[in-house]
């Protein structure tokens, strides 16, 4: 079991100026699952893409079992036997087709295919895959009728169809509820006792402690750590990713304040028990769940986006009844939605229109914008929030993952509101950014209630005053962030039908 | 069946009533219009925008009135292939004539020649269908050519400067060309400045826009040959523009309306126009068709002579849209071409 | 980074060098052409579809597109002949009624692509083909002039109001006298409105935002629905605009289907994109693109080119630009990134 499939050896990449990776030493092994970790930057991407036959190694060499392996592009490196399942989802499938065909994409376009599709043969052969996997789905029903983690079940079932020899799944359960994320895990401890080499690049802590074999570190395009004795050791895996070690955010817990938020009986599904909440002034509150508990469905009704089934909302004592994003704007509610690339950020526009968007009425002499007014304004947040740019006409593009976000939480604290919601807010995002928005947020908190959704429970315990846990659109626990009894937390996300020791 | 026919025979004879003004009557007309409501006929048109061709189907309409065929009207609206189709499914409808107004010789060549298989008289108008079974209609465009000219000579001198324009490989301004060519040739005093040209919708506008472009560069012209009326319509709106109506003449062919009104401005710079009546060379297409339906052969080629208008004949009869034109002017409102004694006219 | 700045200034200046090396070009190999009359003449003949280009501009910043502009203006003439010759009414009220028209269609067009969730290309392709047919149906698709025959059999007694022809055909004094046209007056004025409208208010900056991601421009308490409905309102009204000046000028209602003008007036807004690498829809770029065509064209019929020259010329010009936008652009933003 310890025959070395594929093996990196000095690998190095620049783009210009930038050195991406600086020797990079890693073997993979049959029957084995490595877990490569790293802060964004770190290379990972790079890394896999290299291997995959995006990029080519300006030097270096690759082996694959044991032969010289040089991918000329992504459909070579797939014939050689290395697989790769990207993290964008909308990568992997095509939503216009049925799930068959999409299971069976590569038998389309393998050389030699014929002219016309045996849509019966097709189907039969897509539901023997489906089957494999444990996938219940019918095949003919079309890719986009499924919801996030079906779609990533199918690029993952097809990229498996493909007998790989190396298969690389780049943050695989960040769209996967804690089911379908087992269902994947159970797969993988099949592929490898077939043999299967896995590169696992993640991220989750729950992840990594269920399936590692091994950990590698990156750090600044090189491997900055590598743990491969059993028991595996994670802190020291952390450390060796961030280059210090992790500290704890010292939170005292802020105490009885004027409420500003009042849900009552608030009932987001049908079938589900009624929601009572209540978000004081000066408070950040977590909301954590797994995905489908409900949390965004909560934060769209309070920002207005969805109407609960029953119940009402007050704000600062009034009726607060949301007709859309709009009219929550006005009232003072705010949020900074999930999935900035596509809810939040305007591709078009620099730092400075990005942050003042929602308040270009107050940027406004007359009719006529002031520039001169939102730069100042955002220069200013730059300063507070530490946004790293060259100045506030960066395109905003050009800003890595954590900095972008900052610009977009940034948006919100321009203007005084009642109300803050942050929808994900640490979605890739590296650590450090993490830390820089965490303590902004809690600096700020006065004079508002913040309502923070996230579903990793180290986020919560980092921001929260308060964590909320909400498991099938009801609240299944509540804690005061101070000697959390962790277990009891852990249970309670994880739902009462499974064992904590799942989700870690 | 008796019934029926005579029913038949009763609307024919009222519609020819209404229409003649009960010059004829149905009985006096040969087979197969002694039945002309059970006559159908199809005009298969390619050209349909613009007053020539609005006028042209008018033209068809009155004369097919006239004679209370049944007219069935296609229109492809330049679409070549669409027009082959058109013809077939005349065809299928069981037209007893067709007419063909434009189109391209090579689309339009087999169709026709179904048609004529199929037993059916069939009139060109205005495009060669390489048919000896064929009549065409023509107005003689380089005629118009000739007669525009020869007035600018009498007006201008055979020595001045011309601005010219043309759009080579449209069939009508082709013909029209070689007007200019000879009068050219065969007046060496004669030099052309400029020659440009656009069908760019709306044509007048984007003809004006260079127009302008030309005066400004050769300020000498002091004749424009537009041998189109479109064209002519774009290069008043420059001249004016320029503020050198007085200085400059156009001269141009085809008629309208919105033409004479044109020409009738106080100091228009629009000197003459020559045309055929288009709604004469629609009736003109249809009694071809009805000579044929009635056994007779025309000739080949079957040409409507066009005539001279001038700004002064205008002016001096106080003409104002073309009921005036067709009244003031007899050989503007009918060609004696194709006629018989049986035929029924349209009532002026 | 030398060669990065070489890159920058050439995606930035690149076109307007471009324009200049043309006007110099022509002002020297073609008589006449360096005139303020010959400058003017640009202006006049880029006027209208340099008016349609901009209500273009309007719907591309939202990341719509509007089909329908060439046959509004198509219609907006044949409305002006129609209300003036045949229903006898004055000039301000025939303008008024083009304007009410080109507003209408754009509300149609939005609510189309906002509430019955049309794609953009396909409502406003129907209404383009909606217009040119209900244009002709008050006519039984006669052109409009004073003298024609009604289908009643009446003659039309109406004429175009003088105040009407003015709005096409008078001439300001300027340095020479009667040099300056109305119509080039009015494009300067909605291009200026446009410029200001879409760069320098809120309302403008939140239609780009929408144009580069919609979803986002939402859930900061955007009213998306809105703004793209405006933004096919003004589209439209510049098209009506666009119409009366044509009616003014050609003083009659001439049925014609006004793709030229849709089709020149996209290249406008095209070639837009490439002017001070803008990359976007930006209503100085769209005056700018309309402008390089305009001079073009007057140049080479200065210097006797044939009229095909034309058509290759105005596509050289659009691809030239295409490749100024994407391809430079995406040469700098990857050269940024690293």
């Amino acid at each position: 079991m310890s025959q070395t499939i594929c093996e990196v050896r000095g690998v190095e990449k620049s783009f210009g100026s930038n050195r991406v990776l600086r020797g990079i030493d890693l073997a993979m092994r049959a029957g084995e699952v490595t877990v490569l970790m790293g802060a964004n930057g770190a290379g990972k991407s790079t890394l896999v893409k290299v291997l995959c036959g995006v990029h080519s190694a300006d030097k270096g060499e690759l082996a694959l079992a044991g032969n010289p392996y040089t991918p000329v592009d992504a459909a070579d490196a797939i014939s050689q036997g290395v697989v790769t399942v990207h993290q964008s989802i909308d990568d992997g499938v095509i939503p216009d087709l049925d799930v068959a065909t999409n299971l069976m994409l590569d038998k389309l376009t393998a050389p030699g295919a014929g002219l016309f599709v045996n849509d019966r043969k097709l189907r039969a052969e897509a539901r023997k895959v489906a089957e494999a996997m444990g996938l219940t789905m019918n095949v003919r029903q079309l890719v986009s009728e499924l919801d996030v983690a079906d779609r990533q079940m199918i690029a993952i079932a097809r990229a498996l169809a493909r007998s790989p020899k190396l298969l690389i799944l780049d943050e695989p359960t960040s769209s996967l509820s804690a089911t379908e994320a087992e269902r994947l895990f159970a797969l993988i401890d099949r592929l490898r006792s077939a043999g299967v080499a896995i590169l696992y690049i993640s991220h989750r802590m729950s992840d990594i402690r269920r399936i590692a074999d091994r950990i590698v570190s990156m750090r600044d395009g090189s491997i900055s750590g590598l743990f491969d004795t059993q028991p595996l050791d994670y802190e020291g895996a952390v450390t060796s990713m961030l280059g210090h070690a992790m500290t704890d955010v010292d939170i005292t817990p802020a105490t009885n304040s004027a409420p500003i938020l009042c849900l009552k009986a608030i009932k987001l599904r049908e079938d589900s028990p009624p929601i009572d909440l209540v978000a004081n002034d000066g408070e950040v509150i977590a909301v954590t769940g797994l995905l489908g508990s409900g949390k965004s469905q909560l934060a769209e009704v309070i920002f207005g986006l969805s109407r609960p089934i029953a119940g009402k909302m007050e704000l600062d004592g009034g009726s607060y009844q949301p007709a859309n994003a709009k009219s929550a704007v006005s009232a003072g509610v705010f949020m900074s939605p999930k999935d900035r690339a596509s809810n939040a950020v305007i591709p078009d526009f620099d730092i400075a229109n990005n942050m003042t968007l929602p308040f270009l009425g107050s940027f406004s002499r007359y009719y006529k914008l002031s520039d001169q007014k939102q730069r100042r304004a955002s220069e200013e947040m730059i300063g507070s929030i530490g946004i790293v740019c060259q100045s506030n006409r960066d395109g905003i593009g050009t800003l890595s993952g954590g900095n972008q976000q900052k610009v977009m939480i940034a948006r919100w604290l321009l203007k005084p509101g009642r109300v803050l919601l942050l929808d994900e807010p640490f979605q890739g995002v590296d650590i450090g950014a993490r830390r820089d928005i965490g303590r902004h947020i809690r600096a700020t908190a006065k004079g508002r209630a913040t309502i923070v959704f996230v579903a990793e429970i180290d986020e919560a315990l980092e921001i929260a005053d308060r964590i909320i846990v909400l498991n099938e659109a009801a609240i299944a626990g509540e804690h005061i962030n101070q000697n959390i009894d962790l277990a009891k937390l852990v249970a309670e996300v994880s739902g009462p039908s499974r064992s904590p020791a799942l989700a870690g | 069946m008796f019934l029926r026919r005579q029913m038949l025979k009763l609307t024919g004879a009222a519609a020819l009533t209404l229409g003649m003004g009960g010059v004829a009557l149905a009985g006096d007309m040969p087979a197969p219009f002694d039945k002309a409501g059970e006559v159908k006929i199809a005009l298969v048109r390619y050209l349909s925008t613009g007053d020539f061709f609005q006028s042209y189907l008018s033209g068809v309409e009155t004369q097919a009135e006239a004679l209370g065929v049944d007219l069935r009207v296609f229109d492809s609206r330049q679409d070549a292939a669409l027009q082959a189709d058109m013809v077939d499914q005349a065809i299928a409808l069981g037209v007893d004539g067709i007419i063909i107004q434009h189109g391209l010789t090579e689309s339009m060549k087999d169709a026709a020649q179904r048609a004529v298989e199929a037993g059916i008289k069939v009139v060109a108008f205005d495009v060669n269908v390489e048919n000896t079974a064929i009549p065409q209609v023509e107005q003689s465009d380089y005629m118009l050519g000739k007669l525009a000219l020869e007035q600018a000579v009498v007006d201008n001198g055979d020595n001045f400067t011309a601005g010219y324009v043309y759009v080579p490989g449209i069939a009508p301004l082709d013909r029209r060309d070689v007007a200019w060519e000879d009068i050219k040739a065969a007046n060496p005093g004669i030099k052309q400045a400029a020659m440009f040209g656009t069908l760019d919708n709306p044509i007048a506008n984007s003809v004006a826009n260079q127009a302008r472009s030309v005066l400004q560069a050769n300020p000498n012209i002091n004749v424009i040959f537009a041998p189109y009326d479109e064209f002519a319509k774009g290069v008043k709106i420059a001249v004016d523009e320029a503020g050198l109506t007085s200085d400059i003449k156009i001269y141009s062919a085809d008629v309208s309306t919105a033409d004479i009104s044109a020409m009738r401005e106080p100091g228009s710079a629009w000197a003459a126009t020559v045309a055929t009546n288009p709604a004469v060379v629609g009736e003109v297409s249809v009694r071809t068709l009805a000579l044929m339906l009635a056994g007779e052969t025309p000739d080949a080629q079957v040409i409507v002579p066009p005539t001279l208008i001038t700004q002064d004949f205008l002016n001096a009869e106080d003409i104002k849209n073309m009921g005036d034109l067709g009244s003031k002017m007899p050989q503007f409102a009918h060609a004696d071409v194709s006629m018989a004694d049986w035929m029924p006219l349209p009532k002026r | 980074m030398n060669n990065e700045r070489i890159l920058n200034l050439a995606i930035r200046y690149g076109f307007l060098v471009l324009l200049a090396g043309i006007v110099m070009y022509f002002s020297l190999a073609a008589e006449g052409f360096a005139s303020p009359r010959s400058a003017v003449f640009v202006l006049q003949s880029v006027a209208i579809t340099g008016i349609l280009a901009l209500g273009v501009t309007s719907t591309l910043v939202v990341d719509g597109f509007d089909l329908s502009i060439g046959s509004v203006a198509t219609s907006s003439l044949m409305l002006s002949a129609y209300s003036m010759v045949i229903l006898e009414y004055s000039a301000l009220v025939t303008v008024l009624l083009c304007l009410t028209m080109g507003a209408l269609v754009g509300l149609v067009n939005g609510l189309l692509i906002v509430k019955m969730r049309v794609p953009d290309l396909l409502a406003t392709l129907g209404m383009m083909f909606l217009l040119i047919g209900l244009q002709r149906i008050p006519t039984q698709g006669n052109s409009i002039a004073t003298g024609m025959r009604l289908p009643d059999g009446s003659i039309a007694e109406g004429t175009f109001a003088a105040e009407f022809l003015w709005i096409g055909r008078h001439r300001f004094d300027m340095f020479i006298e009667k040099l300056f046209p109305m119509p080039v007056v009015v494009f300067l004025l909605v291009a200026v409105a446009v410029w200001l409208f879409l760069g320098f208010t809120r309302h403008g900056r939140l239609m780009y935002a929408i144009g580069s991601n919609q979803r986002a421009a939402e859930l900061v308490g955007t009213n998306v629905s809105r703004y793209k409905v405006l933004a096919y309102m003004i589209s439209g009204v510049l098209a009506s605009v666009g119409g009366i000046l044509l009616a003014a000028r050609l003083g009659r209602g001439d049925i014609a289907s006004g793709n030229n003008l849709l089709l020149d007036s996209v290249a406008a807004a095209l070639i837009g994109f490439a002017v001070l690498g803008a990359a976007r829809p930006n209503a100085f770029g769209t005056a700018i693109g309309a402008l390089f065509v305009g001079i073009l064209l007057q140049g080479l019929t200065m210097m006797n080119a044939p009229y095909y020259t034309q058509d290759f010329v105005k596509g050289a010009v659009l691809v030239a630009a295409l490749v100024f936008t994407f391809y430079l652009s995406s040469r700098r933003s990857s050269a940024g990134r690293h």
